[in-house]
This record gives C-alpha cells, sequence and structure tokens, in this order.
C-alpha cells in the first residue's frame, strides 16, 4: 500500500478519493462495509454503501443516519475521483461487504468483518485477488475453532426439551447473530414462537421485508406470565440487567465465539454457551489470506499480534493497521 | 469421561448450590461404580497426581504448536488446561467416544515413570476431545476449581442414599480410595467391617465473624470469652494409635510426635497448635518450621517444642460429649487435662469481662504476635461441625494499615484469570529515591471495577514479562491491611505480614510518600 490510503483521526482515509472507510467519527464521504455499530456511525454528510446497510442504518439512526446517501449493489463499480471502488459479499451479515479500492493500478480489499461459513441470511464471502489485504483479526488466535453451527444450536433445543420448566434466555447480538440464529432454529425444525426483546425486534421486521422467513415471533411485552419451556432472545447486554430480573427460573445462555473459552463464560455467568460466529475463526482467517494471496496483509480489529506472528513466519509482508474504536463486536 | 468432563462444565457455569447438587447426585445415581469411586476420590481432592507437573504440560506442546502461538493463546485464555485442550492437534478419525472415566483412571495409574505417563498422555490426548483433554489435566495438575467443597459432596451424597448428611459427616473420614463399602452403606447397609472408627477425624466447629451489629442482638451473659491463639487448628485423638489431625483431617501425627497420645479409651480434643518454649509462646513463622516435617530431629523437637492449646473435648474416655453445651464440655475438658498432666497440653484460659466495652478493650489490647483478637462462645451451643449460626465468634484485633507500592502483578485465576489481580507490593529499602523491596502479595480486597481498572494500569505500565507475571513501573501505591507482622528470614525484607490484602487502591498518592522498611520493622513489638 503507497500513500494514498492512509490512517487518520477519524479512521481509514482515502486522500485521492477524499472519503473515509467506516470512521469512527462524521466526516463528509464515508464508504460503510456494514450496519454494524461500531462500523455505521450516524451524522456523516454522505454515505456510500449496499441498499440493506443503508436501511439499517434509517432504522438505528432515523434522521441521523446521514445527510445524503448513495446505494451501490455487489459488483456495481464507481469512479471516485480516479479510485475505482467495488463493494463484494463479505458473508458477515446482511449486505455486509468487503470494499476494493484500485488507485493507479494498486488493489487494496478492506475487509470489514467477514465469516466463511454458511449463512441464510446473507451473500456468501467472495474471492478476490488483490495487492494489500487489510483483515479483521476479532478471532485470530489458534484456540478459535468455531464448531459447527447445527451441533450449537441442536444444543438450545435440547436443553429446553431438557429443562421445560424453566425459560431460556439467550443473548444474542440484535444485528445478524439474531436471525442467524433463528434461521437455524427453524431449520433444524423449531416451530414455536420464539420471544424477542424489543431491541431486536425492529431489526429482525426488517429482515421479513427483505424476504427471510423467521416464522412466529413476538414481542416479549405480549406476555405476562412465562410458564417455562419459552426461548427468550435479548441483547447481551440486557442478560443481567434489571429488565431480565422478571425472569424467574431462568437458564442464560449466550451465543458468541467468544464463548468458546470457559472463564469467558463463567465471567459472564453464562450457563448455556453457545459458539456461534460471525467472524472467521483462526484457521479461516488464514485459508482467506492465502486465497486472496495478497502481497501485503494488515491486521486490524482484534488480536493482531498472534496473526501477524504467523504471517510473518509464512513470509508475507504484514503489519498492524491499529485502527481505533473497534469494539469486540459480541461483547 | 466425557460424562465426567460434562459434570465439570456443569459445575463450572452453575454458581447455586441447589444446582450443583442436582448435578453431582444426578451424576452419582446414573455412574457405574467404578466410575463413582474415581469422581469421589478426584471431587474430593484426595487423587493426586505428582509424576507430572505444569512444565511436563507445556513440553508437550513443543514441536506440535508454535511457541509464540501458544504464549499469545495462553496470555488471552489464562488456564493451562483450557490452553493446551484448545490447540492440541485434532485429528477426528482418531478419536474414541467411549472410554469411561474409571478405565482411563486405572489405565493412568499403571504409568508409574514420568516417562512412561508422557507417551501414555500422548497417545489419549490424540484419541479425546478437547474437554476431555481439559478434563485431563485438570485431574493431572489440581485444582479443578468447579466450586465443590467436601461439604457440598456430602450433601449430594445424602440424596443419593438413606444416610443424613450428619452421618456422612461422622464416618467420612473413616473411608479412603477405592471407598470400599461406601457406597453400599449409603444405601443402608452396615458399615464394612475393617471400618475404624475410633481413630476418626471429626469435623471441626468453626466460628463466625463478629460485627458490631451483634451488639443488640445476642445476650453478652450467655458468652464466654477466650483468646483467638495464632497457631494451627489441631485435633488430638487419643486411643490405641494415637493421632493428630489438621484442620482438613489431614494426618499430621508424625511431624508432632509431641502430641501423640495412646490410650485404650478413646478421647478427641480440639485445640491449636502453637510453637512454646519456656512459657514464651513464639511467632507463627517459628510454627511453619515444623509444618509438613516427616520426621522431626532431635534438634527441633528441643529448638520449638510444639504445645497444644485445647478449645474443646469431643470425646471424653469414650463418652461423646458433643451434645452438651459448651459449659458441661468444658468441666469434661479440665477433669481431662488435669489428669493427664501433658507438659506441652493446656488449656485455653477464660477470660472475664462484665460489658462489651470491657471486651472490645480487651481485643484490642491483645497485641501479641501470637494472638490474633477473641473469641466469644455461647455456654449453650453444643459442638457441631462446620459454623452454625449463633455460636462461636471471632472477633479479630482492627488491622494495621500501610500503604506500599505495587512492584509485580500477576494474573489470577479462575473467574479472574483473564486480569491482572495478584499483586506484590514493596516499599523502599532506606531511602525514597533508592530501590524497592518486596514486602508480600496480595490478591483480595477490590470490587470487579477497580480490578479493571488495575489491570488497565499494569497493561500500561509493564516493564517486563515472565510467563504470567509482570513487572511494573513503580508508580501505583495501595493501602494494605494485615493482621500481624514478624521476623522472617525467609523473606528477602526480613519480616512477613500475615493475611495482607489491599484495603484500598491510592491512585493520587505520590510513591514518595510511602515509608522506607526501617519504619514497617518498627512495628513488631
Ligand atoms: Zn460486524
Ligand atoms: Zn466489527
Amino acid at each position: 500500500m503507497k500513500n494514498w490510503l492512509i490512517k487518520k483521526k477519524s479512521g481509514l482515509f482515502c486522500e485521492p478519493g477524499n472519503f473515509y472507510i467506516d470512521p469512527i467519527r462524521p466526516v463528509d464521504s464515508a464508504l460503510i462495509t456494514h450496519a454494524h455499530t461500531d462500523h455505521a456511525r450516524p451524522n456523516n454528510k454522505k454515505i456510500l454503501a449496499t441498499k440493506e446497510t443503508i436501511n439499517i442504518m434509517k432504522i438505528r439512526y432515523q434522521d441521523n443516519y446521514c445527510k445524503t446517501k448513495q446505494q451501490i449493489k455487489y459488483g456495481e463499480k464507481i469512479n471516485i475521483n480516479g479510485v475505482h471502488v467495488k463493494f463484494v459479499p463479505a458473508g458477515h451479515i446482511i449486505g455486509s461487504a468487503q470494499i476494493l479500492l484500485e488507485y493507479k493500478g494498486e488493489k487494496v480489499i478492506v475487509s470489514g468483518d467477514y465469516k466463511r461459513r454458511y449463512d441464510k441470511t446473507c451473500q456468501p464471502f467472495e474471492i478476490n485477488k488483490c495487492d494489500t489485504f487489510i483483515t479483521e483479526a476479532t478471532f485470530a488466535l489458534p484456540v478459535f475453532n468455531h464448531p459447527n453451527d447445527k451441533i450449537e444450536v441442536k444444543k438450545i433445543i435440547d436443553s429446553i426439551k431438557g429443562n421445560s420448566d424453566q425459560v431460556h434466555l439467550i443473548g444474542v447480538y440484535a444485528l445478524g447473530k439474531c436471525q442467524r440464529l433463528i434461521c437455524l432454529l427453524r431449520d433444524l425444525g423449531f416451530d414455536e414462537t420464539i420471544y424477542l426483546h424489543g431491541a431486536l425486534l425492529k431489526i429482525s421486521n426488517y429482515y421479513e421485508t427483505e424476504e427471510i422467513d423467521l416464522g412466529s415471533l413476538k414481542n416479549v411485552t405480549e406476555i405476562k406470565d412465562f410458564k417455562g419451556g419459552e426461548l427468550v432472545l435479548c441483547p447481551p447486554s440486557a442478560l443481567h440487567d434489571r429488565w431480565s430480573q422478571k425472569f424467574k427460573n431462568v437458564i442464560k445462555g449466550f451465543v458468541s465465539g467468544w464463548m468458546t473459552i470457559r472463564q469467558r463464560i463463567k465471567q459472564k455467568n453464562i450457563n448455556l454457551p453457545i459458539v456461534i460466529s460471525d467472524h472467521a475463526d483462526w484457521n479461516e482467517l488464514i485459508d482467506t489470506v492465502k486465497e486472496v494471496s495478497p502481497e501485503n496483509v494488515l491486521v486490524t480489529h482484534g488480536r493482531e499480534e498472534a496473526l501477524l506472528s504467523f504471517l510473518k513466519k509464512k513470509g508475507y509482508n504484514c503489519g498492524s493497521l491499529n485502527l481505533l474504536g473497534f469494539e469486540d463486536e459480541d461483547d | 469421561m466425557i460424562d465426567f468432563s460434562n459434570l465439570l462444565d456443569n459445575l463450572l457455569l452453575n454458581s447455586s448450590k441447589k444446582k450443583k447438587i442436582d448435578f453431582l447426585s444426578d451424576y452419582f445415581q446414573s455412574q457405574t461404580q467404578q466410575n463413582k469411586i474415581w469422581a469421589l476420590s478426584i471431587l474430593s481432592k484426595s487423587f493426586v497426581n505428582k509424576l507430572v507437573k505444569v512444565k511436563d504440560i507445556k513440553e508437550l506442546l513443543k514441536g506440535k504448536v508454535d511457541e509464540d502461538l501458544f504464549l499469545y493463546s495462553y496470555d488471552y485464555v489464562g488456564d493451562l488446561a483450557e490452553t493446551f485442550s484448545l490447540l492440541w492437534p485434532k485429528d477426528n478419525s482418531k478419536i474414541i467416544n467411549s472410554q469411561s472415566l474409571s478405565s482411563f483412571m486405572s489405565s493412568l495409574e499403571k504409568q508409574t515413570s514420568k516417562d512412561d505417563l508422557i507417551i501414555f498422555l500422548t497417545n489419549h490426548f490424540s484419541t479425546c476431545l478437547p474437554n476431555e483433554i481439559y478434563t485431563t489435566i485438570k485431574i493431572l495438575l489440581g485444582g479443578l476449581r468447579v466450586g465443590v467443597s467436601n461439604e457440598l459432596l456430602k450433601e449430594s451424597l445424602s440424596k443419593i442414599g438413606s444416610r443424613s448428611k450428619e452421618e456422612i459427616e461422622e464416618n467420612w473420614y473413616g473411608f479412603s480410595f477405592p471407598y470400599n463399602g461406601f457406597f453400599e452403606w449409603l444405601n443402608g447397609e452396615s458399615l464394612p467391617k475393617q471400618f475404624n472408627s475410633k481413630d476418626l477425624f471429626h469435623s471441626f466447629m468453626l466460628s463466625n465473624p463478629f460485627n458490631e451489629n451483634l451488639i443488640k442482638k445476642i445476650e453478652i451473659k450467655n458468652y464466654t470469652c477466650e483468646y483467638k491463639w495464632d497457631g494451627i487448628r489441631g485435633q488430638i485423638t487419643v486411643s490405641k494409635n494415637g493421632k493428630i489431625y489438621s484442620r482438613n483431617g489431614e494426618d499430621i501425627t508424625s511431624s508432632f510426635p509431641e502430641l501423640k497420645i495412646k490410650s485404650d479409651k478413646v478421647s478427641v480434643l480440639d485445640g491449636e497448635l502453637v510453637v512454646k518454649k519456656e512459657n514464651t509462646i513464639f511467632s507463627f513463622n517459628e510454627l511453619q518450621k515444623r509444618i509438613g516435617r516427616k520426621k522431626v530431629s532431635k534438634k527441633i523437637l528441643s529448638d520449638l517444642p510444639v504445645h497444644f492449646i485445647c478449645y474443646d473435648i469431643l470425646f471424653f474416655n469414650n463418652l461423646d460429649v458433643r451434645k452438651l453445651p459448651f459449659f458441661e464440655r468444658r468441666v469434661f475438658l479440665q477433669n481431662y487435662i488435669k489428669k493427664l498432666n501433658h507438659p506441652n497440653i493446656s488449656i485455653s484460659p477464660l477470660i472475664n469481662f462484665v460489658s462489651w466495652s470491657e471486651l472490645r478493650s480487651i481485643k484490642e489490647n491483645s497485641f501479641n504476635n501470637h494472638i490474633e483478637g477473641i473469641m466469644l462462645k455461647n455456654k449453650n451451643s453444643i459442638y457441631k461441625s462446620g459454623r452454625p449460626a449463633l455460636c462461636w465468634y471471632k472477633w479479630k484485633r482492627d488491622p494495621f494499615l500501610e500503604d506500599f507500592i505495587i512492584m509485580y502483578a500477576q494474573r489470577g485465576h479462575g473467574k479472574r484469570s483473564s486480569f491482572y489481580s495478584d499483586f506484590t507490593f514493596g516499599c523502599w529499602i532506606e531511602n525514597k529515591i533508592n530501590t524497592l523491596v518486596p514486602i508480600g502479595k496480595a490478591y483480595s480486597g477490590f470490587t470487579n471495577d477497580e480490578l479493571k481498572k488495575l489491570d488497565k494500569w499494569v497493561r500500561d505500565n509493564t516493564l517486563e514479562r515472565f510467563g504470567p507475571v509482570r513487572s511494573v513501573k513503580p508508580g501505583l501505591v495501595v493501602e494494605i491491611a494485615f493482621d500481624n507482622l514478624n521476623f522472617s528470614n525467609r523473606h528477602k525484607s526480613g519480616i512477613a505480614l500475615r493475611f495482607p490484602r489491599i484495603n484500598r487502591i491510592r491512585w493520587d498518592k505520590p510513591i514518595e510518600e510511602v515509608c522506607i522498611l526501617d519504619d514497617i520493622k518498627k512495628l513488631i513489638n
């Protein structure tokens, strides 16, 4: 990567194109990889993103989502002051994209967040060759080998069967994880009504307008007495706050890649850990770098040191792009 | 083995006592006799492996996992067994699901040398799931940390048969691996023939901490007062064999031969072991030199003679007196000690008092290197194991408070394993610009928010890393509370603190204001 893509206080900046990618504070012009709140923030003057990303930003931020917007389709090419811009699927959540930039013959891919597993709710990650690959590193430690998601989802169904006197309160990230989990449950034949915390319902309703069938959903407030055996989904932060105290006899679960680690599970007071992640695990990160086969790799967003140490030993020219403002998503 | 792994995970992830008991009793009800005895041995911490240590386990990963990647992973995960289990290369074609806990444990026991055990483990790890690898390492290195005390275990066992918790408690120490007849006895059969009920250890009666609110709640005239001696709690069983037990029921007779007393009639005494010579009780540090010895030399016997200060009596010449009230037991105790007339055994004297204010001054003036405060005992209380309410109270002297400087930090254990939560603190050696000397370690006493702040401070101020330990730039002052202090030639500083804990973090206090070593030494009377 030459000097046309640089790190600034507000985030990653493309000098000739005069735009930022996923800026952490309001800027004049922003390209947004996906709608998670640490990537898509309100109050930018102008945004360029996929239709789904823009729609979700609108739901989340209402009038503040931006001043002007421009939609871009996967695969569509746009020229911004001589920088060729293309969005391709990242497989992370609905509408999520890798951003391909080409300037004076040099190709850079900003991966955003991505995963390689099948996910009914979004298009799969697309491999593209480039000179410089900027990859996320959320789960970049060899201890992370995400298991088969069907086996994990079955744990929820089995637990509900085996503990039919208890309410199952499961923490899920409101955008992406929630809907993917519901689809997985439905695919395994779980037809019961699923109760959602208000924060999850808005986004889930949006998914339905995108023709992703989530089956019977109800707002938690629609029911007064939980008899036991119900499945309630809520944001992770609500698992232990005052809201959750209204459920008496409860099993608390959390659906996240972090649930691989016992001490994390214990710290969060989780009884039912479910390891499903919307990020690539260690092997997937490495395989992705191999397939993309870039000359340079820049690592950001997570546990960079381990991946850098590994890639260096494999002969990659690599470094850390310490972008601030990105949190562990599922935390 | 997977059943046992699942049991451990369920115990770890469910902190409610009721849930834990359910999981344990379900396990004991559903397993084979052989699995049960191994599970009992592991959970009660009586199974101990001495062949492999932490470093041998780490060694196993060499050549299989890149060393840097191991370190990054270990640093993140914080637990060796878990890091190892997640990093061990998996070969799904080799995984066997059917091995039981007992077949694994009995093959493990057949490995008599370290080399054999290492080969055995390498094969074993290649055939099992990460959870089982984790369990195996936890079994080998000890420290399950699943929140199961022996009390909880006894309570769970009382749910699966016809024996009450009290009955189990009473006979618990008479059974040991392979627990012959134990599960049959739980189901109502009589005790096995070879069962020795004479030398049994009886769990101690313990006290609850005193707090000022109790002054309004309890009737002062119902209580007696005696000193809380700073030694180690012990139980002398006078019997055909003659035994001395530690607080956990460990047989420590060989370390304290001067207290071994044989008799045809069984008597059991509860008291405190201290080192006492010519009417002077020595500090706890001197007692430590007597702990854990298999054989005691003549020199040590004469230099550091041990003395037993009796608190109570459980059996008086075959008579079980535990159901009698304290003041009546006290009469039996006085009679017994008088008749015994043993130079190394005496009675803990009762201290007269009439008012709370008098008690408070007795407590505060009890400063002495072998007294921690006072004990209040209800005159009518029976002897009951555990910490029964409203019976015995310990009222400790207010602790010393001193400011020190954080020098090293180590990652904690269990719940705190991803945080730096164990600290070595020190003070200046001579004047305030020269070097620091470590004084002690403290790991308790802060809230989770403080823990996070401290953790961040450590990461921002690290000088060097040695495995899980980091040395930090001198810069943070903490107020340490401790119960007592003494000279000690085992510590570089020459002093040892008793029960140091962090009382508060002095974010604002400059390190130059921390005292020098000599100021601390002056506190020793
Ligand atoms: Zn994301
Ligand atoms: Zn992210």
